[in-house]
């Protein structure tokens, strides 16, 4: 049976096996937290040889036999791709990378961004109301290209915002929700500016669900710079109890099947 | 940054773009810079080469279909890796006919498991026990589950931090750092009978 000897930073906090894991790999560590398990190390005989420990069976895994790939490895793999390549299109630019692309140009300006998607879709879909009587095939083209720029605008959406929840939810480094703050002022206006380009598109599902996000990324947004991190106990719970980022997930999902995976 | 390093990266991003525009020859650049250590990570997730070498041709198959959406935010490297996490895990789901990531995600006991059983470093007679902890590591490797081996050697022998590791499994990060945790209290227990 392991005994539960504690040991303890200078703040009290008693400093777990899985912690020095983390602190192995300087990872998931706030760097408060570093820094104590720095002077623990200095001051406790026990807890240095505990992380000794560690230390020797991480090395031993440094030492178990790797398989090696054999001298012919990259001309085999060619040799079968290069078969595939040729069967295959060229790699095309997805609505989403063009997207992507426009938001990087307008990067400095997210508001101008924003308004360049809604014109977008809105000129498009006017474009295709004005042609309709004459051209409806070509003009329904159109409303549907309209429709998957906003999706692909929106998808990108939701992965910040999921981006934002899992930060909220899971981490408790200081630094990372300062940045989440920022994050969620950025996010609280796009956001806006989507559901209401959803709901003139006539898609009153999705506009519902961005609306829903809007008190949560202003909650977020609003947390004060000096706010302890239980000050977010109440918002994760209720993320836990509203399953928020699943729904985040399975909204993008549905957005864009590229993410289907991933619920 | 050596000057080496930098005319590497600079050649490479060259060759992204290339590879982008339909060059085929450029493709072929990157597929011989990164076919052996795709494998080296594939081969760590699947522990069977055949399934490694699989996994390589379809990683670099799907990177070469989605080299689009590639934006050279991340590095051409770790946007590949992550292609080929997957690919990998893909590899294994087929042979496996189960879903591999996901499949053990219960809480870590928070119990200690260090302190009971350190000893003073290792003596002379232990030394010579080498072999036989190396090959204690290898097999408690290849009896983990698949989210905690894969986990585990991307942190551990691939360097990557939590956050990618989370994204490339489609984890949060308190999952990720738990089927960290089983893994290295895995690797403890196969090697206490010989401390």
């Amino acid at each position: 049976m392991p005994m539960n000897t504690t040991h303890t930073g200078p703040s009290g906090q008693r400093i777990s096996d899985n912690e020095l894991i983390l602190y192995f790999y300087r990872d998931g560590l706030d760097a408060q937290r570093i820094v104590e398990i720095d002077d623990a190390l200095f001051a406790q005989p026990e807890l240095r040889l505990r992380y000794t420990q560690l230390q020797r069976m991480l090395h031993e895994v440094d030492c178990a036999p790797l398989l090696e790939p054999d001298a012919e490895l990259a001309g085999r793999v060619w040799q079968k791709l290069a078969a595939r390549i040729d069967a295959a299109p060229a790699p095309r630019r997805t609505a989403r990378a063009w997207t992507r692309t426009l938001r990087d140009l307008l990067a400095p300006w997210p508001a101008l961004a924003s308004a360049a998607l809604l014109l977008i879709a809105a000129a498009a879909g006017y474009y295709a109301g004005r042609q309709a009587p004459l051209h409806e095939e070509l003009a329904q083209g159109h409303a549907a290209m309209s429709a998957r720029v906003l999706d692909a605008y929106v998808a990108e959406h939701l992965r910040a915002t999921e981006g934002l929840l899992l930060t909220t939810v899971n981490s408790d480094s200081a630094d990372l929700h300062a940045g989440n703050r920022e994050l969620a002022a950025a996010l609280v206006e796009s956001n806006r500016l989507y559901a209401l380009a959803a709901a003139r598109s006539g898609n009153a599902r999705l506009a519902d669900f961005l609306r829903q996000l809007e008190p949560v990324l202003l909650e977020v947004a609003n947390q004060p710079a000096d706010a302890p991190v239980q000050s977010l106990d109440g918002l994760r719970d209720y993320l836990r109890k509203t399953d928020l980022l699943f729904q985040v997930r399975a909204t993008q999902a549905h957005i864009d099947p590229a993410d289907r995976h991933r619920i | 940054m050596t000057m080496a390093n930098e005319e590497e990266r600079w050649a490479e991003e060259r060759h992204v773009a290339a590879a982008r525009r339909g060059d085929r020859d450029a493709f072929r650049h990157l597929v011989e810079a990164h076919a052996r250590p795709l494998f080296t990570l594939c081969a760590r997730i699947t522990r069977d080469a055949a399934l490694a070498e699989d996994a390589v041709q379809e990683a670099l198959f799907n990177a070469y279909r989605h080299l689009g959406d590639f934006d050279g935010r991340a590095a051409f490297k770790t946007w590949l890796h992550r292609i080929a996490v997957n690919a990998a895990l893909e590899q294994l789901r087929r042979r496996s006919k189960q879903e591999v990531v996901g499949a053990d995600l219960e809480d870590d006991e928070d119990e200690d498991f260090l302190l009971s059983r350190a000893t003073p470093a290792p003596s002379p007679g232990q030394h010579a026990r080498g072999a036989e902890i190396t090959r204690r590591v290898d097999a408690e490797l290849a009896r983990m589950s698949t989210l905690e081996r894969t986990a585990f050697l991307l942190r551990h022998a691939e360097g990557q931090s939590l956050n990618d590791i989370a994204q490339a499994l489609s984890l949060n990060i308190s999952a990720c750092k738990q089927a960290i945790f089983r893994a290295v209290r895995k690797l403890r227990g196969a090697l206490q009978p010989l401390r």
